[in-house]
């Protein structure tokens, strides 16, 4: 593809996009098809899709450690490799080194970053759920955090819109707890998969479904325009599709931005500030570092989209300081870098299968089953904790891994390693994380990357709630095994595991409906800084406890359309 | 296998069957940074020998390839080298060391059967306290220190470990024993025939 690279001499556009990941790609998308000129900005080097996917259609032996960590990567990658063996030599390409980005750990958290084009959408799980009706609802119910300046209504045309465009298989379900949207055919449950589902409705009164993913199950012209095609049932999603089934902002957002002729990118350039123009009150451009000659530039636009990730989008506000907003760009409430919330995860339940022994797989499913939030939902009331989890999880034979712990060797194992074992299931949740203004993330005051950008430090923790209700995710999963017939049945529940691990960090500029206690407006828009938009995960005042980039997504094409609207009214 | 579903499933996957710092050294669970340091591993070729003969018992060429056909060896040290610290090479020499003593390489076939089989009955006990000094470690405050003080996965276990690793994954490995299949183009479920070879991918 052609990508109109050529940067404006001016270095004047309509929209400035902070980011290229994720929400950045969909706020370029968005804005060029509404007849902006952008300039998307990323700080990490270029990745074009495909051509530059080196592991993609790699052989097992062609990857001299067989994708294992070797020390020296584990490492660079150290921040990483605390979630598994994201950083390998399959997909390390497009994982963060932690050696050369370093951050200050106060309290612990596990913050994975992915500094290319794309972003994290390059290697993103693909679980795509719409949240429901009380998960906006939620605060205000129970008094937590601030209540949400929207509500479903206002955010389900836009998911329709996001899911029409990256291509969503899953199935109508009907469900509250979990709304369906516009679904491409769903993926298979297996066998053991189908019994398990059947009995835990029976006993238990708990839907599961198959997951719903950003996989193209059947690619609609829209999507066939782009280049995009169905996916070939490899799960090697994360080394880069080449075949574009995977939704990514390289597969989708960006090539349908560059369509329009609107879109220029700069690579390898770090936003270090926000412009703020004391005089128009607004924020004139921004300033950009080259992360490797570290040449300094500066950009202006009509309005700017903050999409670097919630973490460096409270950073990035954090450290553009004014007369005006000497605390931070739109940090007059100093909820800036505050409420910080992620799904917390690693803790489940495991079992053995019996039965079901003629039967096999063609095809790797790059899915899993999904179980909605049961707790603290319909008649269910916990005393222990507030809000709920979701599950994924799924059956698999077990393959020749197995027999390391088994007795033998010799011709008889090596025969018997060649079949397949037993199937075996488990389930991990993910839960709602709590917005809490003392899990935080701030700027140090001394301490400087090698950018002369101050160096975020992270002071956060779970509380009380995640706790409690770890327990009950490791019970409950293991309630439905049970149910199920299975046997074997184990529980887990890391200790380990730290806020951002999830890598669902979200909530440091939240949305509210009061200047004084929020970031962003119900457009998101900064209070006191109309023509600043904040689109990612940094937005949210609450967590729920489903995947979230589907509604960043939503959140993103929503907002888009309203400072177009705003920009021909005048208004900004 | 997605990231996303990769916590909840790896236990599943690994079916409870690797051990701890081969998960570690496959899944890197913990903090990297709290281990002792990295370490130039290297077997001289007595040791080198007993390795190779060791992981072609364990995986024989048989109608298809063996291990040392298969690469096996140079694998094993490679992975040993790369991806595992000092504690793991300790126990691992000490276990080619035993093998030696015993005189594993003047016994024939059936003698070095006796002799791998005795190893493996008493790695079960070595696998008892290792797994206990693993959990301990889990809830000690003093991890770094235990680190660098513990011992490394017993031989026999970490010997069959990469073995299996290697051979499996292997060119040779792969399309001796399984359908290789890179591309399926679609995704259902079977019922197996027999003889039917499984599917790799």
């Amino acid at each position: 593809m052609n990508l109109n690279l050529t940067v404006d001499k001016t270095h004047r556009y309509d929209a400035i996009v902070v980011g290229s990941g994720m929400t950045g790609g969909m706020a370029a998308k968005e804005l060029t098809e509404k007849g902006l000129s952008v300039l998307m900005i990323e700080r990490g080097r270029e990745v074009k899709h495909i051509e530059d996917y080196d592991t993609a259609m790699k052989a097992p032996w062609e990857f001299a450690h067989r994708g294992k960590v070797p020390v020296h990567s584990a490492e660079e990658l150290w921040a990483n490799n605390r979630f598994g063996t994201l950083a390998n030599e399959e997909t390390g390409p497009f994982f963060t080194n932690d050696k050369q980005n370093p951050y200050i750990e106060k309290r612990p958290f596990d913050w994975i970053r992915a500094y290319h084009t794309g972003g994290k959408s390059m290697h993103w799980g693909r679980q795509s759920y719409r949240w429901n009706r009380r998960d906006f609802e939620a605060n205000a119910l129970e008094g937590i955090g601030v209540d949400w300046p929207i509500r479903y209504d206002d955010l389900a045309p836009w998911y329709t819109h996001a899911e029409k465009f990256v291509g969503i298989n899953g199935s109508k379900d009907n469900l509250e707890v979990l709304p369906d949207g516009f679904f491409l055919p769903p993926m298979p449950m297996y066998s053991p998969e189908r019994h398990f589902t059947e009995k835990v409705k029976t006993k238990l009164g708990r839907p599961v479904i198959i997951g719903r993913t950003a996989n193209l199950t059947k690619p609609q012209p829209w999507h066939i325009a782009l280049g995009r095609a169905t996916c070939q049932y490899r799960s090697k999603c994360a080394r880069g599709c080449p075949y574009g089934a995977v939704y990514s902002s390289l597969s989708g957002a960006i090539p349908a931005a560059a369509k329009t002729k609107r879109l220029s990118m700069l690579h390898d350039s770090i936003v270090a500030e926000v412009l703020y123009d004391e005089k128009s009150q607004k924020a004139k451009g921004v300033r950009v570092i080259n992360q490797n000659t570290l040449e300094v530039s500066e950009y202006f636009a009509k309005i700017i989209f903050l999409n670097a990730g919630s973490m460096n989008t409270a950073a990035l506000l954090l450290n553009s300081k004014s007369s005006r907003f000497p605390n931070g760009l739109g940090n007059d409430s100093d909820q800036v870098g505050r409420n910080i919330m992620d799904h917390h995860l690693g803790v489940g339940a495991n079992a053995s299968i019996e039965g079901f022994e003629e039967n096999i797989v063609f095809g790797q499913r790059p899915n899993s089953l999904y179980i909605p939030r049961f707790r603290n939902w319909g008649n269910d009331r916990q005393t222990a904790y507030l809000r709920g989890f979701g599950y994924q999880g799924g059956a698999s034979r077990s393959d020749w891994k197995r027999g390391a712990g088994q007795d033998g060797f010799g011709a008889d194992f090596k025969k018997e390693m060649t079949q397949p074992g037993m199937w075996s299931i488990g389930f991990g949740g993910f839960g709602e994380v709590l917005p809490n203004p003392n899990n935080r993330m701030y700027l140090d005051s001394e301490k400087k990357d090698k950018w002369g950008i101050p160096m975020i430090v992270f002071d956060a923790a779970f509380g009380e709630n995640e706790i409690a209700m770890r327990k009950d995710i490791a019970n409950s999963a293991a309630e439905m095994l049970e149910a199920a017939g299975f046997k074997s049945i184990t529980t887990y529940n890391r200790p380990e595991v730290h806020l951002g691990l999830g890598i669902h960090e979200m909530g440091t500029a939240r949305m509210g409906k009061d200047a004084k206690t929020s970031v962003l407006n119900k457009y998101n828009q900064i209070h006191a800084c109309k023509n600043v938009f904040v689109t990612d995960g940094a937005a949210m005042a609450s967590s729920s406890c489903v995947n979230p980039s589907l509604t960043y997504m939503a959140l993103t094409a929503r907002a888009a359309d309203f400072a177009v609207a705003e920009l021909k009214r005048k208004n900004l | 296998m997605n990231r996303r579903e990769y916590i909840s499933h790896v236990a599943v996957l690994l079916g409870g069957a690797f051990s701890m710092p081969t998960l570690l050294a496959i899944e890197r669970l913990e903090y990297p940074r709290a281990e002792a340091p990295a370490a130039v591993f290297q077997l001289n070729n007595i040791q080198r020998t007993i390795v190779a003969e060791v992981a072609e018992m364990i995986i024989p060429q048989t109608e298809t390839a063996g291990a040392k056909e298969a690469g096996v060896p140079s694998f094993i040290e490679l992975m040993l080298n790369d991806c595992y610290r000092t504690p793991v090479h300790l126990s691992f020499i000490e276990g080619v060391e035993e093998l030696r003593a015993a005189g594993f390489l003047t016994k024939n076939g059936a003698e070095k059967t006796e002799l791998l089989r005795k190893v493996e009955k008493d790695t079960k006990e070595l696998m008892k306290a290792y797994n206990m000094q693993q959990s301990k470690m889990g809830d000690n405050e003093d991890r770094e220190l235990m680190k660098v003080q513990t011992k490394g996965l017993p031989f026999w276990r970490l010997m069959k470990e990469l073995t299996l690793l290697g051979y499996f994954t292997s060119e040779a490995g792969i399309k001796g024993s399984f359908e290789y299949v890179p591309i399926p183009g679609k995704l259902e479920e079977v019922k197996i025939k027999p003889n039917q070879k499984i599917y790799a991918y």
